[in-house]
């Protein structure tokens, strides 16, 4: 038997104008790291990083549900809404989340979306952060699929997404990790997935705005795995190429979700991540 | 090739949790390799025949067209990346999709696991 040191707790905030009660969990002490989860998922996908004692020795990792996600429920009305994601406002979910912790300039490390969405917050909300972490994350990818697969009547859209994310997860992956990744979109709720989709595959408003980042104030490091069909290493190599000082390390074993597909390998890639981020001192000298 | 088709049949009625999934499955498939056609025949998730082409007069629900050094590939223990998955091969141009790519969407898990059992097989004779 063992008790795990990861904590949760919950946090109101207005975001968009509606009250949105958002589960968070964390992990650790130090310089804070905001953990952000993939489409389609929730914080679980960090749970690896979390339990790791070397990572929070010096750092303390948070990810929370984004709204309609895991544990944090949809708003109120939302039984007669279509979800569908748009960037302004999950860059002011990302900010409410880090206003409402007290958070000072944390490190935003996101996986897919998250990582789209950090680097929009690189773009538009710097002084805000310390660094950013890209993790499987581009300017943009127009859908290879119909994000309408995902949410119908006649068929179980989480269990037909788990089955086509199941494409970018590395054979290499541990087997039981690949069934947990999987797991949390099999269970998300109806119309998530595609509505996180719809933010990710029709939104190109980073594209020109990756030049903006300014990587001598807040470093930008990116991260991809070489199984990943949606955001391919020629995809990241682009949009690191885009964004002057930006860094890229691939990971030739791994896929879309790293952090939870394959934690041992990811493991090596992140703490490098994180030794590129500004040292506690340096934030709070600033 | 119509070896590694048996080897399905098989390895499903050996697979409780495949026929769980394919139960609501009974559709033909083609699967097209190196031009050479074979249509798979499904009732409820069982793999009831295999039948080689050609043929004009076989209907089948999709297709799934490659060639065999993609499908050998696809069913080494650990492919490189691109071979690991169909969609991934499609991606990568070894694979077509054709046909009601929706009916292969609702029973992708079923199909894709149907398709990699000679990948599992493999690896439990290495084990």
């Amino acid at each position: 038997m063992s008790l795990e040191p990861i904590t949760g707790r919950y946090l109101a905030a207005e975001i968009a104008g509606r009250r949105q009660r958002i589960y968070v969990e964390e992990a650790g002490q130090g310089r804070p790291v905001l953990c952000l989860h993939t489409a389609g998922a929730d914080t679980r996908q960090w749970r690896h990083v979390m339990n790791d004692a070397e990572i929070t020795g010096a750092n303390r990792i948070i990810a929370f549900d984004m709204p309609w996600h895991g544990k944090s429920l949809p708003p109120e009305g939302f039984q007669a809404e279509e979800y569908l994601l748009t960037t302004e406002t999950y860059m002011e979910t990302v900010l409410k989340v880090a206003e409402g912790l007290g958070l000072d300039r944390p490190v935003l490390a996101g996986c897919s979306m998250g990582g789209r969405i950090a680097l929009q917050l690189a773009a538009r909300h710097p002084d805000r952060f310390s660094g950013f972490v890209a993790i499987e994350a581009s300017d943009f990818q127009p859908a290879w699929y119909d994000i309408d697969w995902f949410h119908r009547p006649d068929a179980h859209g989480g269990e037909m997404g788990a089955a086509l994310v199941s494409t970018n997860i590395s054979p290499h992956a541990p087997e039981a990790e690949r069934w947990n990744t999987l797991w949390m979109f099999m269970s998300s709720g109806p119309g998530v997935f595609r509505g996180d989709l719809g933010f990710y595959t029709r939104d190109d408003s980073l594209v020109g705005r990756l030049k903006d980042i300014d990587t001598a104030r807040t470093p930008v490091h990116l991260i991809v795995g070489a199984y990943d069909f949606t955001c391919t290493p020629e995809d990241a190599a682009r949009t690191a190429a885009a964004i002057p000082g930006a860094t890229l390390s691939v990971m030739e074993e791994l896929g879309h979700f790293p952090m939870s597909e394959h934690p041992a390998g990811f493991r090596p890639f992140f703490l490098e991540a994180l030794a590129k981020m500004p040292a506690p001192e340096r934030i709070a000298a600033e | 090739m119509l070896e590694r088709f048996e080897e399905m049949a098989a390895g499903i009625e050996a697979r409780p949790h495949l026929l769980r999934l394919g139960a609501l499955f009974s559709e033909t498939v083609l699967v097209e390799v190196g031009g050479d056609e074979y249509y798979l025949a499904f009732d409820r998730g069982h793999l009831v025949s295999v039948t080689g082409g050609p043929s004009k007069k076989t209907p089948w629900r999709f297709a799934l067209v490659t060639d065999r050094e993609a499908l050998e590939t696809f069913w080494q223990p650990l492919p490189p990346p691109g071979f690991h998955d169909i969609f991934a091969m499609a991606k990568i141009g070894r694979m077509k999709m054709l046909g009601d790519m929706l009916a292969l969407v609702k029973s992708l898990r079923f199909v894709k696991e149907v398709l990699a059992i000679p990948r599992a097989a493999r690896e439990e004779t290495a084990a």
